[in-house]
């Protein structure tokens, strides 16, 4: 397995994720759900799967399980609201202006979350977000060790996970639309 | 260990997967590991996903290239990572000149058309000058960071005793790296911000000098004759600021956080004033903050930030008061507020030029 699949397969199972979570989050208009809830069910399921059946594609496995709890919850979701779609229809006008808004503030949330962190992680993540590095590629650009951009990479995502604002963050990264 | 703890030590945990996993570098005894860690709790599973959302976040954003990025410094080497100097405490030490080299041709290289980018000064005199539009983040050879506001033309002047800088106009928000040894100092007009390390913002109104402080604590001398421009070129003699400093160190203020001065042309301080200086320096993160302004006064501060130019047809829709915060680089989300507060018409001509005018009125 290459690097570069390595990193395409993290995006998808990321984006098999998502999608599923911003049906539910967006188009039931239901209140952006805790994240610990779906965790809660995640971690249930968890314990079901035989663990050397997980220990092979652990990331595969812990996404794939995320997402179909937030698929099974969207319909959920729909069946004990069936008229929940009629007022949301009626709220898109304001809805949209509403959602551009929170997108750009989502955008400006991320920026200054991003300045907390040092020019040296802010260049990591530049190169591995915009230029779609590998962290082995960053380190030989950058001269350093493989272990020491991991050890930026960390500290990046803990400091940022403090930094944003969880609720600017589900609009970004699941959408409200 | 209370909640807030066991999910602070989760969170960790879960960045350092979450980095391991993209690393694609997982023995098996780390899968095994990583598994029973998931299956240890649901706060596990809950951070895991949180990290997730953070890297859903990173792919989505869009303002890349407004990111300032730098080389490896001893801030990277600790558990501390935050920019301001108080908590990037030990004194960077100098780096070899390949990083510098290296760092500049990565920016050059990835960000050729940028309105904000980096630039990092490897020789001794520099200016940075900023047209109506630009805002540019600059990082200084010691690590200090510098964000300059459109309109803005500052001097750097750094030697081994003492790092200078001259704002001949426009503000400039100043990210400080301690070290006491080479103290940091901004000359504005005939009023001089002597500071070791700290954040603080220093704009010229005119022929005022107003500085704000974010953090730490600075000293404000005002000069009893101000200074000419021509007096701060960076050919100028040995004459160092310490000397300047320490002959007007009788009309020396202290500002210490969310505390604000205004010096004004003849050199007196008006009285320190208790602000928020999240607020007061909310320009320089690209915030433009209006309590109770006019249209008009909103307007110019968005023209100094966009190539396009508002203009506003009628005196009374200029004179009407509004309150908000918006991006400085975001016009169109402040017309599409202005429309939701006041009966307006926009009228576009071409990209570069916006009228607004007050509904029912002709545009010409």
């Amino acid at each position: 397995m290459t690097s570069v699949d390595a990193k395409r397969r993290i995006s998808d199972w990321f984006r098999q994720w998502r999608s599923p979570l911003r049906r539910f989050l967006g188009r039931t208009g239901v209140p952006r759900a805790d994240i610990d809830d779906v965790a809660q069910e995640v971690f249930l399921r968890l314990m079901r799967y035989d663990r050397t059946e997980l220990i092979e594609h652990p990331q595969a496995y812990v996404f794939k399980v995320a997402s179909n709890v937030a698929v099974e919850w969207s319909l959920r979701a729909h069946h004990k609201q069936p008229h929940r779609h009629q007022w949301l229809d009626q709220l898109v006008a304001t809805g949209q202006a509403d959602s551009a808004f929170l997108l750009e503030k989502s955008h400006g949330e991320i920026k200054r979350a991003l300045n907390t962190l040092t020019p040296h992680q802010r260049e990591i993540l530049k190169l591995y977000y915009t230029e779609n590095l590998q962290y082995a590629q960053i380190a030989e650009r950058l001269g350093e060790s493989l272990r020491s951009v991991r050890r930026q990479f960390e500290k990046s995502y803990d400091r940022l996970r403090q930094e944003l604002d969880p609720e600017l963050l589900g609009v970004i990264t699941h959408g409200r639309d | 260990m209370d909640e807030t703890d066991r999910r602070r030590l989760a969170s960790a945990a879960a960045s350092r997967w979450f980095a391991l996993l993209q690393s694609d570098q997982m023995r098996r005894d780390e899968r095994e590991q990583f598994i029973d860690w998931l299956r240890e709790s649901p706060l596990h599973v809950a951070e895991m996903l949180r990290i997730v959302d953070v890297h859903g976040a990173l792919e989505q954003f869009n303002l890349w290239t407004e990111i300032a990025t730098g080389p490896k410094s001893s801030a990277d080497d600790d558990s501390v990572i935050r920019l301001e100097p108080r908590a990037a405490a030990p004194a960077p030490t100098e780096r070899p000149v390949r990083n510098r080299v290296r760092l500049v041709a990565g920016i050059a290289g990835a960000f050729a058309l940028v309105a904000v980018f980096s630039v990092l000064f490897l020789t001794r005199g520099q200016v940075i000058d900023t047209d109506r539009g630009e805002r540019r983040e600059v990082v200084l050879a010691d690590g200090s960071v510098l964000q300059v506001d459109p309109e803005t033309r500052v001097r750097v002047k750094y030697t081994d005793a003492l790092r200078e800088l001259f704002l001949e106009r426009g503000r400039a928000m100043f990210h400080v790296t301690r070290n006491s040894l080479r103290p940091f100092v901004v000359h504005s007009d005939g009023t001089t911000v002597r500071v070791i390390g700290t954040t603080f913002g220093v704009e010229r109104q005119g022929r005022k000098v107003v500085v704000t402080v974010a953090d730490g604590k600075v000293a404000i001398m005002a000069a009893l004759t101000p200074t000419t421009p021509d007096s701060h070129q960076l050919t100028a003699p040995a004459n160092p600021a310490r000397d300047r400093a320490a002959r007007h160190s009788d009309a020396q203020v202290l500002l210490t956080a969310n505390q604000q001065v205004t010096v004004q042309a003849s050199g007196s301080a008006e009285p320190v004033q208790e602000v928020d200086s999240q607020q007061a320096l909310a320009w320089a993160e690209g915030r433009l903050i209006f309590h109770n302004d006019t249209i008009e006064t909103a307007i110019r501060q968005f023209n100094r930030y966009n190539r396009v130019q508002m203009t506003v047809a009628n005196p009374a829709l200029a004179a009407h008061p509004i309150n908000g915060v918006f991006n400085a680089s975001q016009p169109n989300s402040f017309i599409a507020f202005l429309q939701s507060v006041a009966a307006i018409r926009v009228v576009r001509d071409g990209d570069r030029s916006i009228t607004l005018l007050a509904a029912g009125t002709d545009a010409h």
